[in-house]
């Protein structure tokens, strides 16, 4: 069995907590740039027509920041088109080739669709001050990540202590744990896309194969963290904002979190957002998504990961700079295909 | 009697047609194409009413065949093809789901009674079904018929439309449950089981974060419903009125989970 690597969520919203238990400061993510996130008090009113393309969010709270954006600038007329991410993303894509452009700006649930329209070559650059205020590691010429959400492994806290978590994903697979996955979730297919790119095809596929042999599955990753708590497995793949919430409406569920480290288990994914037509509109209407007060209130109210600097996480998560995701263009993810193939040759499609 | 469209004359196309659209409106039929005349209901409620009796009549005609000659005398795909002539069908298809529900029960109720050559009392009684059924949705048009005209009803929709807020969503999963119980009353109950697991990946999954943070039991409730318990009732071997109270029962969770989001819609924090 590997080191521990474990951070029980409920310990470790302080930094020295984490480093006292083995959970070092590492990567990336550990130096913030000097750029820290703005006011929305300190940037121009919006006025003019923009239309947004907009992927599903979480729960309509993406629909509060555009209202507020809207009271706050009473010249400003923004259309919104709603729709599921890839779909949108094909259709900005589709509509350029037919020499038409309707969107403005495209914020997309995930990197993937968005790499697929930023490599159409659709995608105009944002200044340097934009990206600046950006955490590294997710500083992009082209798109700006709006928020994140880390992968995460909730386990049962009456069945699985945690130093017997490895704290590698790829070590799961040869385990004795019985594990919860939703296979058909979207997330869960992000992951696996990342695991394909780190470590490659026949390494995924063995462990596919591995942990299929002891894996329950549920049709969402709610759906796993629920199953985790009740004891049905001992521990669970899903984003960690599902965790969190369950242990908010149910603080004595028998669920914490784990993390692996530097692999696809602790992969951060993000929302993103690009600016398609020339202009300061479409630009200045991406800096209000990264204000301090939208960042913020996306961490308390959608307990997402803000991606600005300075903004804390959503309470009940480690402080980014105690996780060490893998270094990987998000925008790869959007590379699925390959991914389905190969879950539906192993048989857990 | 002119048929709607291309579609329900073919029933088979047009299901897969329709079935596709289904999954990304609400609003499109699984059995044709909606006409326009949906949108003005009270300008067609004459049409609609003498839909209502040709149907009436026809289905009289079958079982009266039936009741003088026998099962053999009768053709019992004509029962369903008359129901997919009418364009009463999409009015109240697209106004009120339930209903629907009830006349394909009824259609059913007469089709599989005469293929197993039951009494004609026995049929009778299935037709008797059916005619309320009839009735009772020229009622629901006629009352829908007034909101529209008050502008109280929402236009029919024939492009995607997506639910903005929690409280949206949830009365559009009602919706879609009540769409379940219909394609299920329709004999199609893998068209019913795919809008289960369309309705909460799309719908459902997109409230349920929020939604434990207040009744996480709740959540577990309807997890379970969503992922086991309509599933499984849609086996084609459970009653119609079972499905029907399986479903029920969960827009009563959704309903008290609407509660709960708008209360804490209303505690929750300004962005700016």
């Amino acid at each position: 069995m590997q080191r521990r690597a474990f951070l029980r969520s409920a310990c470790l919203n302080s930094f020295a907590v984490a480093g006292a238990m083995g959970c070092l400061p590492v990567s990336a993510l550990a130096a913030e740039s000097n750029s820290v996130a703005q006011s929305v008090d300190q940037l121009p009113p919006l006025k003019g027509d923009l239309t947004l393309y907009l992927g599903r969010g979480e729960g309509g709270l993406y629909e509060n920041v555009l209202e507020a954006i809207r009271k706050r600038n009473p010249g400003f007329n923004l259309q919104i088109r709603r729709g599921v991410t890839a779909a949108l993303a094909n259709t900005i894509v589709a509509e350029s080739k037919a020499g038409v452009r309707r969107a403005d700006v495209f914020w997309a649930v995930d990197s993937g669709a968005i790499g697929l329209v930023a490599d159409a070559g659709l995608a105009r650059p944002l200044p340097a001050d934009v990206t600046a205020q950006l955490k590294p590691g997710f500083q992009y010429p082209q798109w700006a990540p709006v928020t994140g959400r880390i992968r995460t492994l909730p386990y049962n806290t009456e069945r699985v202590t945690p130093d017997r978590i490895p704290d590698s994903v790829m070590a799961l697979a040869d385990s004795d744990l019985s594990i919860g996955w939703a296979p058909a979730y979207a997330s869960f297919q992000s992951f696996v896309t990342a695991m394909r790119l780190l470590e490659g095809e026949q390494a995924t596929t063995d462990w596919l194969k591995g942990v299929s042999k002891r894996a329950k599955s549920y049709a969402g990753e709610l759906g796993v963290v629920m199953g985790v708590e009740r004891g049905e497995v001992d521990l669970g793949f899903a984003n960690h904002y599902y965790t969190l919430r369950l242990k908010n409406g149910k603080p004595d569920a028998n669920v914490d979190l784990a993390f692996t480290k530097n692999d696809a288990g602790c992969l951060v994914n993000a929302s993103g957002i690009l600016a398609l037509s020339e202009g300061d509109l479409p630009i200045n209407f991406i800096r209000y998504l990264l204000t301090r007060e939208v960042q913020s209130y996306l961490a308390s109210e959608a307990y997402e990961i803000p991606l600005v600097n300075s903004v804390q996480p959503p309470q009940g998560l480690p402080p980014l700079n105690t996780i060490s995701p893998p270094k990987i263009d998000l925008t790869q993810l959007a590379d699925l295909r390959p991914t389905l193939n190969l879950m539906r040759r192993v048989g857990v499609l | 009697m002119q048929a709607n469209s291309f579609l329900r004359k073919h029933r088979g196309l047009g299901l897969a047609v329709g079935l596709t659209a289904l999954l990304t409106t609400a609003q499109v039929s699984a059995n044709g194409e909606i006409g326009d005349h949906v949108n003005d209901l009270k300008g067609h409620l004459g049409q609609y009413s003498e839909e209502v009796s040709w149907l009436v009549g026809k289905y009289d005609g079958v079982v009266d065949t039936y009741e003088a000659k026998g099962k053999a005398a009768v053709e019992t795909q004509q029962l369903i093809d008359f129901w997919e002539e009418v364009d009463f069908h999409s009015a109240i298809e697209t106004n009120y789901v339930p209903v629907y529900a009830n006349i394909w029960q009824g259609i059913y109720g007469i089709k599989q009674a005469i293929e197993a050559g039951k009494p004609a009392a026995e049929v009778r009684a299935e037709q008797d079904k059916l005619n309320a059924a009839f009735w009772q949705a020229l009622g629901a048009v006629k009352l829908a018929s007034q909101y529209q005209e008050k502008g109280l009803l929402a236009k029919v929709q024939t492009t995607e439309s997506e639910p903005t807020t929690m409280p949206e969503t949830l009365d559009d999963i009602n919706h879609r449950l009540d769409r379940v119980v219909a394609k299920y009353a329709e004999k199609l109950p893998e068209a019913a089981t795919t809008i289960v697991h369309d309705t909460y990946l799309h719908r459902f999954e997109g409230v349920e974060g929020a939604l434990i943070e207040q009744d996480a039991a709740l959540v577990e409730d309807l997890e379970k419903d969503f992922n086991v318990t309509l599933p499984q009732a849609l086996n084609g071997k459970t009653s119609v009125d079972d499905v029907r109270k399986v479903v029920e029962s969960m827009q009563a969770k959704i309903n008290r989970a609407k509660e709960l989001l708008v209360a804490a819609e209303k505690k929750r924090k300004d962005v700016f």
